[in-house]
């Protein structure tokens, strides 16, 4: 026997406060270990999508505001348009290595299986350009070309939620002509999966927009350069230029004080759960001050005693940790579409990131926790004379 | 015989309130090495403090304890926790097993806090208190006589100078009391020192020796198996 053994002993005594004090723990371990994964993958996975969109500076129409201009990475329309001579103008500046236009417009489509009228977006490209700022794009079938008619290339996403195939063709666009589904895009895993994409002169003619254009994305060759490129882009009557790093600080700045509740309600979690503790052992502390002292009688010393005590805790701790790390991995897909809807801007992928390290951490927390919530009860019952504990140590 | 025991002038005063409650007044006793001695009088009189100021487990007020040639009254806690494992071995009333350990673990547990290892008595002490086949039962499944035996087993295993037993038979029926007063006197024969404090007179007077504790000052000695020898008077 040691005293893990006769810790574990001890509170079989009473099976059901124990198993509710670990209950407790393991819940607010779950709560903080899903609320660091959730935080840490939406860095990475916002940080992936920004990468996912290609371009390092967006030019937008003047007086479009960051937030729009970040909303548009994720497909969202703006209805302001620069002219495709602006293109030229932003190609002419040094330090420009491709300059992709694009066309955005969004059009409802009633969905027969629900009812509904869901919103599809289109973007009008030029394939060349899109390629070169998305090389990682693969398609079934073929792209099209730039100057082909009633062609499109379509998500693979979008293509399995409409049963589309590669050759199919399918009445498209105000006035129900036959496009023919050239390609479907190999799943990218970012927005690009539930878009419909047309050559952009297509694009401008469906939507009544000869020679508009919604955006440029520009790669700039070197990295260095993004911002002075992005002070010249400016000089263009038309243009404001966005930088990625502009969106990404204009994200975080709209998901920030979301988060920054979440740690708080985090935080207020960990606070009741320690006391929550740190009352049930005082309790059982209190209620065994007589064992104490047979204990004591018996040869233990204050140290002992709060030796046992500690191992109490510790197991409680540690195993409400393993159990809330394992509910946390469990239900994550839940905890995930719960935040998703809380924040104002969400990447499209998952965003839980189990890491080895964030497991270890939070085992770590819950045995952390257990010292923390264990060192005073343990205190208090080595500190009590083998007669005060006799007598039952109150009186 | 040499004295392994010797309380001197001891004096208990607890504090209640405002209340002063005086458990023991003056109070000098000696038990010789081998001895078994009993302790009885009515509740109230001062035989369970008396019992812990010389179990160190309470200090007294006043007097001196030589336990086993040393003075334990002015010991600090932890050479207090050293005597207590070493020499002592406590039985209580309630006999305070610990439920979800075996009749086994509860006797093995002093071990686990004076660091012994040796596990090989626990056998020999299973079988010295007859609970033999009983060692893997839990305190749950044992009769109460079963579950002082088990305590006495708990009290044997670091095998003390001294047994000291508050009111042991105060939970049993008087079958049980008497089977478990035999294991006293067995123990004793082996050579084992005991001092039990009861309000039993029939179980006091198997003792060698009864001293009668009355409000808190010894009232007398009697040697209950010397027919002829009766009140020899206070010590």
């Amino acid at each position: 026997m040691n005293f893990i053994t006769l810790a574990v002993k001890n509170l079989m005594r009473r099976k059901g406060r124990t198993g509710l004090t670990i209950l407790g723990v393991a819940i607010a371990i779950s709560v903080l270990f899903s609320l660091i994964a959730l935080n840490t993958g939406y860095e990475i996975e916002l940080n992936r999508e920004m990468d996912s969109f290609g371009a390092h500076i967006l030019a937008v129409p003047k007086g479009c505001p960051y937030e729009a201009a970040s909303l548009m990475i994720h497909g969202g329309v703006i209805p302001k348009y620069l002219n495709i001579s602006d293109l030229e103008a932003v190609r002419s500046i040094d330090g420009v290595e491709v300059a992709s236009p694009l066309l955005m417009y969004q059009f409802y489509k009633r969905d027969e299986a629900t009812g509904q009228n869901n919103p599809h977006i289109v973007y009008g490209i030029k394939i060349d350009d899109m390629r070169e700022i998305k090389p990682w794009w693969r398609v079934e079938g073929r792209f099209f070309e730039d100057d082909e008619k009633k062609v499109k290339v379509v998500g693979r996403e979008l293509a399995e939620k409409e049963n589309l195939t590669v050759g199919q063709v399918m009445p498209f666009g105000p006035h129900r002509e036959d496009f023919t589904v050239v390609g479907i895009l190999e799943r990218t895993g970012d927005q690009d999966d539930l878009l419909h994409f047309l050559p952009l002169e297509e694009a401008q003619r469906l939507s009544n927009k000869e020679g508009k254009i919604t955006t440029i994305s520009v790669k700039v060759g070197d990295l260095g350069r993004v911002g002075a490129v992005a002070v010249e882009m400016e000089k263009i009557p038309d243009i404001q230029a966005v930088t990625m790093t502009q969106i990404m600080g204009t994200i975080t700045n709209l998901t920030g004080s979301a988060r920054s509740l979440l740690m708080t309600v985090i935080s207020i979690a960990m606070v009741i759960s320690a006391f929550g503790i740190l009352n049930t052992l005082l309790m059982s502390v209190n209620e065994r001050t007589r064992e104490f002292g047979m204990l004591k009688a018996i040869g233990a010393s204050g140290l002992d005693i709060g030796k046992m005590i500690m191992a109490e805790t510790l197991i409680i701790t540690a195993l409400g940790g393993l159990l809330g790390t394992v509910m946390a991995v469990a239900g994550s897909t839940i905890i995930e579409g719960f935040v998703k809807g809380m924040l104002p801007y969400a990447p499209l992928g998952s965003f839980i990131h189990i890491t080895p390290e964030l497991v270890a951490f939070s085992l770590l927390f819950s045995v952390g926790l257990g010292i923390v919530c264990g060192i005073y009860p343990a205190f208090k019952s080595s500190q009590l004379t083998p007669m005060e504990a006799i007598r039952g140590g109150l009186e | 015989m040499t004295a392994i025991l010797e309380a001197s002038g001891l004096t208990k005063i607890y504090r209640r309130g405002r209340e002063e409650i005086r458990a023991l007044k003056e109070v000098d006793f000696t038990v010789e090495e081998g001895e078994f001695v009993s302790i009885i009088g009515p509740s109230g009189s001062g035989k369970t403090a008396l019992l812990n100021v010389i179990g160190c487990l309470d200090t007294p007020s006043k007097g001196r304890v030589i336990l086993d040639g040393t003075e334990t009254t002015k010991m600090k806690e932890r050479d207090l926790v050293r005597l207590r494992r070493e020499k002592i071995g406590f039985v209580f009333q309630q006999f305070y097993l610990i439920p979800t350990l075996t009749a086994r673990e509860n006797i093995e547990l002093p071990l686990l806090f004076s660091r012994k290892g040796e596990r090989g008595r626990i056998e020999e002490i299973l079988d010295m208190v007859g609970l033999s086949d009983r060692g893997d039962h839990l305190p749950g499944q044992l009769s109460g006589g079963e579950m002082q035996r088990v305590a006495i087993g708990r009290a044997l295993i670091n095998d003390p100078k001294i047994i000291l037993a508050d009111e042991p038979t105060g939970n049993l029926d008087s079958a049980t009391s008497r089977m478990i007063f035999e294991l006293f006197r067995d123990l004793n024969r082996n050579g084992l020192t005991l001092v039990i404090v009861t309000h039993n007179l029939d179980l006091a007077r198997q003792a060698e020796k009864m001293y009668t504790l009355r409000d808190g000052q010894m009232a007398g000695c009697e040697r209950p198996d010397l027919p002829g020898n009766g009140r020899d008077g206070r010590r």
